[in-house]
């Protein structure tokens, strides 16, 4: 589900081996892929395991809003596929965590690190999920917007993290699917439904426009995560795309497309059309009124509306599991019985 | 309550498959909540996917019934009153996110569920003996996992023996009510595919067996005939909540489609 990251990355290339970092840097413009093994900038190597991490904390704290509504799911299908889909994530941070471990960190101390708040995750998993309709927009926006991204990722340069992408994206487009599903399944039903997805929208569709992170630096494309094809596309231009697929979508389901006030819990209290959601007349690009960018910074902070449940809840699953951990590590066998 | 779903309630044989497809539907709803919270991220994942195994087992037999009594399966699944569920009290057992409690109900079920499935796949109904039999497939592999982890953790650390333990205490108290005969008509011991002492004498031949391997220990006696518990549709307090919170979105907006 969640997107890749866009974690803050102070990279100062002058402090590496200019001939090897020269040759590193051609080999990335001829599309050849870094692999663990090979010499590569060390900025490189922990903007990378800072970025795959990154992305492994938000699928495994990405699996806890839909995972709570596993248990409501109204029809068996429904549940099914809701529970394949949250264990899809955990398997995607499961691969993510492998392609950290290449890069130098062991898999404990990455856990440890998100339960004690070192490391963050992706911002969009701090908003409440508190009806079905929102797990139907969590998996058509969020899961929408991830695509996108991780299209354009899987089109980088490290290795492990592209192969890994390919495999992520296959199943992301099946959770996509099961969105546009449900949300269809919810604008052609009851009243009642209907309003129920009108106001989960209003709770999504402003963490979907800032899922892709801030506006981007003027010269992004010469910075190193650019350059060396960490990413492959600005925040801005993957916004864009989002919005010209998703803004008409919502519209077409029946949907309105809001400026939204919160409240500190994250649940709407005023709302207004939004008047710049629409298409230019030259470019066709949609538009949007610009998101509050200090909302953003504050919950990266960790005060968002979700922030301290969603990092308690995985510490409470840390600690829980731990003897059972320990309990493999000191018996006989070193490995839990494969899956 | 429509006459098709009186039907399927009074019909003995349809009981034999409801009783297990109860089974699975809760067993599977309960586990199914610990979907990104297992203790290792590999370990999650294979909890989820026998989850989503026993989830699927449910609809399946829900489908058997569902073309035999013309219903819609998810109406079987969610919609009748908690005295016509025939889950036994072991299924909805509340584990409180405490992994042995999980790993013992799912071991001690799955030990019941195989020989009862491979006598549903000796029916003489065709439909019904080849779901069994597909079932029964996935569920040895559900019996081979989960006796892996119990000789595992059984013979492991002293902090894992003594909760496994803990848990079988807990849990062995409800596992004779597994061999419960739904349908009040049936009195004698014997009857119908599934012979309650053969059954019992089987399952805990095969506990046991494992158990052996360990330093875990366990007793359970088959309850007398005059016991009645979820089989019958009476259930322990825990088995509303689950059944209140696994109809909480569908019951808010009846009728309606999902």
């Amino acid at each position: 589900m969640s997107g890749a990251a866009n974690p803050v990355m102070n990279i100062d290339p002058s402090l590496e081996d200019q001939d090897k970092l020269a040759e590193f840097e051609q080999r990335i413009a001829d599309g050849v892929l870094i692999e663990p093994g090979d010499w590569m900038p060390d900025a490189y190597r922990i903007g990378m395991l800072k970025m795959a991490e990154h992305h492994a904390n938000s699928e495994i704290i990405g699996a806890l809003p839909e995972g709570e509504w596993i248990t409501r799911a109204p029809s068996l299908r429904r549940k099914l596929a809701l529970t394949a889909k949250v264990q899809d994530e955990v398997g995607h941070g499961q691969m993510l965590y492998r392609v950290s471990q290449d890069l130098g960190k062991p898999r404990e101390e990455m856990l440890r690190d998100l339960i004690t708040g070192k490391t963050k995750y992706h911002n969009c998993f701090n908003y409440p999920a508190p009806t079905w309709a929102d797990i139907a927009m969590i998996q058509w926006l969020i899961d929408g917007a991830a695509i996108m991204n991780q299209k354009t990722l899987a089109d980088g340069a490290f290795g492990p993290y592209v192969r890994t992408m390919h495999r992520i994206n296959m199943e992301e487009a099946f959770h996509f699917k099961s969105g546009e599903d449900m949300v269809l399944t919810l604008m052609s039903g009851t009243k009642k439904q209907k309003a129920m997805t009108q106001e989960a929208f209003d709770r999504w569709w402003g963490p979907s426009i800032m899922f892709f992170g801030p506006h981007d630096k003027p010269n992004c494309e010469q910075l190193p995560p650019m350059k060396w094809r960490m990413k492959t596309e600005s925040n801005d231009s993957l916004r864009q795309r989002f919005l010209n697929r998703f803004a008409p979508a919502a519209l077409d389901l029946g949907l309105l497309i809001h400026v939204c006030e919160k409240d500190e819990e994250g649940m709407v209290t005023s709302k207004k059309v939004d008047e710049a959601c629409v298409p230019d007349d030259t470019t066709g690009n949609w538009g949007v009124t610009d998101p509050d960018w200090d909302e953003f910074f504050r919950v990266i902070r960790g005060n968002g509306p979700c922030n301290a449940h969603r990092v308690a809840l995985r510490r409470f699953s840390y600690e829980q599991g731990a003897w059972v951990r320990r309990a493999i590590a000191s018996g006989t066998s070193s490995l839990p019985p494969a899956a | 309550m429509t006459n098709a779903m009186n039907n399927m309630l009074n019909d003995l044989e349809a009981l034999l498959v409801l009783k297990m497809a109860d089974d699975k539907l809760f067993l599977g709803h309960m586990q199914s909540d610990w979907t990104g919270l297992g203790p290792i991220l590999e370990e999650d994942i294979a909890s989820s996917s026998m989850a989503q195994d026993d989830l699927s087992h449910a609809l399946v037999l829900y489908e058997y019934l569902g073309n035999r009594f013309d219903l819609d399966p998810d109406v079987i699944a969610y919609e009748r009153k908690p005295n016509q569920y025939l889950c036994c009290d072991l299924a909805t057992v509340p584990d409180d996110f405490n992994w042995a409690t999980s790993l013992v109900r799912r071991w001690l079920f799955t030990h019941y569920a195989a020989p009862v499935l491979d006598r549903l796949a000796l029916f003489e109904d065709k439909e019904l003996a080849e779901r069994a039999h597909r079932l029964r497939a996935e569920e040895g592999l559900h019996v081979e996992y989960l006796d892996d982890w119990m000789r595992r953790l059984g013979s492991s650390s002293d902090e894992a023996r003594d909760r496994i333990q803990e848990a079988i205490d807990l849990l062995s108290t409800h596992a004779g009510m597994l061999f419960e005969i739904p349908g009040r008509d049936i009195d004698t011991d014997d009857s119908f595919c599934c012979g309650r002492s053969e059954l019992f004498e089987e399952w805990a031949r095969n506990t046991n067996g494992v158990l052996e391997q360990t330093e875990l220990k366990m007793q359970v006696q088959l309850p007398g005939m005059e016991i009645v518990g979820g089989r019958s549709g009476v259930h322990a307090d825990h088995f509303a909540a689950a059944h209140a919170e696994m109809g909480a979105v569908r019951s808010a907006d009846p009728g309606a489609a999902w």
